[in-house]
């Protein structure tokens, strides 16, 4: 019997300890919580002034004033759309020549095959 | 004899006892059962106890956040207003306001003194008496800076305290004013969506002192800032072009009744709401009526081609003016022959519309009007409306005036409502400012005429701007449509020969319409680039081109050049309904 109770009184001390960590652990929680509240708070504010300010710089007033200001542009004409499949053809990709001078090759001008001028590979056998 | 006596009193305690816990009852069960119940109470009792320490423990926050939630029952916050595409039209900004707690001031002339050396603008005799006073609260100066607010904190004068409030921000100044309305210095909306805001539950909010940032949605608008401020640059132009009075305009969906853009010149800022009681510059396309003048044939001709007693190929007497009492309709471009339907719209010939109104009576007209919503209050989002002036005698002489669109005024928007539904194909869908889609206007949507009149419509508006009065407004590669007016104001109970108001009903594209522009000006003045003219070919037109070749594309229209002349698109649209 006098086991028994040592062995309660000694979980019951054990209990407590660890009640009274867990109840420090939650104060320290607590207070993080908030201090992170209030960061949150102060951040939504900032950004809130911010994009307030954005907003005001991105004015179309204020940007049409900055245009006419600083560029050169015009207003876009109808005529200036078209449509995608009007488009021209992509241009061909230029082979890099094989002798490291691309601009030296540019220079050379390609043999020309005409109905007269037979294509190089043709010519090769004379 | 001492054992009689015992035996009695031993009856009478047994007569005690069965009264108590009957006869048959062993005492021995009855102690244990009644130790168990204690013994359950009190663990009852202790776990409650328990329970609620734990509750306690769980749900009492930091001081921190306690603080933070009467700061924020303080700031009354409104949800940001954003257009369609997300651009913040409205939004809320935190600021310290300067407070005091009078009691607590030991000293107030310090006070005062130290105060407006900080805020030179605050009214010493002003504060003198607002910090004699024996109130708990007073507040001393709304929405001061922050490095205001670090000053007077570094002054220390017990009593003076800080609270952060929400002030309303309008980024884009007076580009969105009418639409936007205002709020006063408690956050509360006083007129536009602000105040619409309001009555959606937001006040009741505000007097709980529950509107705080959080669990505030945005709310979309259906205003689009890009084209509402290409709109009103031009409307700006045209005012001072043509030396109006005012100018304002309207862009609408006319499939789902969205109000794209809206700009009544002159508008005020809602930054400064002093300025928007000035009543110049009122919303005129809401809460102003206005005789809509040549527009309102559009109507009339709706009407007639949807009653099916009129077809494109009927004709009408134009030859003499109308004659009626003594009244004289005459035309303004007076052809002096039999017109018929198509030449009717595009010669804009009030003989010719009159004499179609009469043709189906007094009762159909006012009948068609009020389907089409221009006989009643138009009710919007905007709390701001004008109810149209009808006349209380409706006669034949009254249906021969509203067939050209005088006698009978609306507000500009409700005029919108009617032509687009003439031009979308029939349907009649309320307007409004907030964003909304196609199910959601079908459901709304009233069928009001025929979508072959509808088809008929369109091709009018088109024939009107290849070879009408509204030819300066054909935009290459849009496919405009639209129907001019010019009214006469009524100046001292007579119509007026110079004061006229003018207007441009377009529709874009044509063809299949998904926008509706009106142009309206106030008394434009003549110039000698329109030779003297101030008619609305002259004025309104020509804005209204301008307007479009700006805003199309922001509309997401893309130019063509392969369209057929108004004569063929009729013809294919048969083919198509067919």
């Amino acid at each position: 019997m006098r086991l028994l109770n040592i062995l309660v009184i000694g979980v019951l001390i054990l209990a407590a300890s660890f009640v009274y960590k867990i109840k420090f652990d939650s104060t320290l929680q607590a207070e993080r919580v908030a201090k992170l509240r209030g960061e949150l708070r102060r951040e939504g504010n900032a950004i809130a002034v911010l994009r307030a300010e954005w907003a005001k710089l991105d004015a179309p007033g204020r940007i049409q004033g900055l245009a006419d200001r600083h560029l050169a542009l015009q207003p876009v004409k109808a005529s200036q759309f078209d449509k995608l499949n009007k488009l021209p053809e992509k241009p061909p990709t230029v082979v890099p020549s094989p002798n490291n001078d691309p601009i030296g090759a540019m220079l050379v001008p390609a043999p020309d095959t005409t109905g007269s001028v037979p294509p190089p590979a043709a010519r090769r056998p004379q | 004899m001492n054992e009689p006596k015992k035996h009695a009193e031993a009856r009478w305690q047994r007569v005690l006892a069965s009264l108590l816990y009957g006869h048959h009852v062993d005492r021995n069960v009855k102690a244990k059962a009644r130790l168990g119940l204690a013994v359950v109470a009190f663990a009852g009792i202790f776990s409650v106890i328990a329970l609620r320490l734990v509750m306690f423990a769980a749900t009492s926050e930091g001081h921190g956040g306690r603080r933070g939630v009467a700061q924020d029952a303080v700031a009354t916050a409104r949800p940001d207003i954003l257009d369609r595409n997300g651009e913040i039209l409205a939004t809320d900004i935190k600021t310290p306001s300067l407070f005091a707690e009078p009691r607590k001031i030991i000293d107030v002339d310090e006070a005062v003194e130290l105060l407006t050396a900080v805020l030179p603008d605050l009214d010493g005799n002003e504060v003198r008496e607002r910090l004699s006073s024996k109130r708990g609260f007073v507040w001393l100066k709304r929405e001061i800076t922050p490095s205001q607010q670090l000053e007077i904190h570094r002054l220390g004068i017990p009593g003076i305290g800080f609270l952060t409030e929400n002030k309303r921000i309008y980024p884009n100044g007076p580009v969105v004013s009418h639409e936007l309305g205002h709020v006063n210095i408690d956050n509360q909306g006083i007129a536009g969506i602000e105040k619409w805001l309001d009555g959606q539950g937001l006040a009741a909010l505000h007097m709980a002192g529950l509107a705080t940032d959080q669990l505030q949605r945005p709310v979309d608008l259906a205003v689009d800032l890009r084209v509402q401020y290409a709109l009103r640059d031009e409307l700006i132009a045209a005012r001072d072009k043509y030396r109006a009075k005012a100018s304002a305009g309207v862009i609408a969906d006319v499939n789902t009744g969205e109000i794209i853009a809206m700009v009544s010149e002159p508008d005020f800022d809602p930054n400064n709401p002093r300025e928007a009681t000035d009543p110049n510059r009122l919303n005129r396309l809401t809460t102003g009526v206005y005789e809509m003048g040549s527009t309102f044939k559009a109507l009339t001709l709706a009407m007639a081609l949807d009653s099916g007693r009129v077809s494109l190929s009927s004709s009408f007497d134009a030859r003499m003016p109308l004659r009626y009492g003594k009244f004289e309709i005459h035309d303004f471009h007076a052809q002096k022959r039999v017109l018929s339907v198509p030449e009717i719209f595009t010669y804009s010939s009030n003989i010719g519309t009159a004499r179609m109104a009469l043709s189906l009576g007094v009762d159909y007209h006012k009948a068609f009007l009020k389907k089409l919503g221009q006989l009643d209050r138009l009710r919007t989002e905007l709390p701001e409306s004008a109810e149209p002036l009808v006349p209380k005698h409706w006669g034949e002489l009254n249906t021969v005036t509203i067939a050209f669109g005088h006698g009978l005024s609306v507000a500009p928007l409700q005029a919108v409502m009617g032509i687009s539904a003439l031009v979308n194909g029939g349907k009649m869908i309320p307007p409004t400012f907030l964003k909304r889609n196609q199910p959601e206007a079908e459901r709304l949507a009233q069928r009001v005429i025929k979508s072959e009149t509808a088809e008929k419509m369109r091709y009018l508006m088109r024939l009107n701007v290849e070879k009408g009065t509204a030819t300066r407004a054909n935009v290459a590669g849009y496919y405009v449509g639209g129907k001019t007016g010019t009214s006469e104001k009524v100046v001292g109970g007579r119509y007026s020969k110079t004061k006229v108001l003018t207007s441009f009903t377009a529709i874009l594209p044509a063809d299949k319409p998904r926008y509706l522009l009106l142009i309206m000006l106030d008394e434009p003045q003549g110039l000698p680039e329109t030779h003297g003219f101030t008619t609305s070919g002259w004025n309104a037109v020509p804005v209204g081109a301008l307007v479009i070749e700006r805003v199309a594309p922001l509309l997401d229209i893309a130019p063509r050049y392969d369209l057929p002349k108004a004569d063929q698109m009729l013809l294919v649209s048969a083919k198509e309904t067919r």
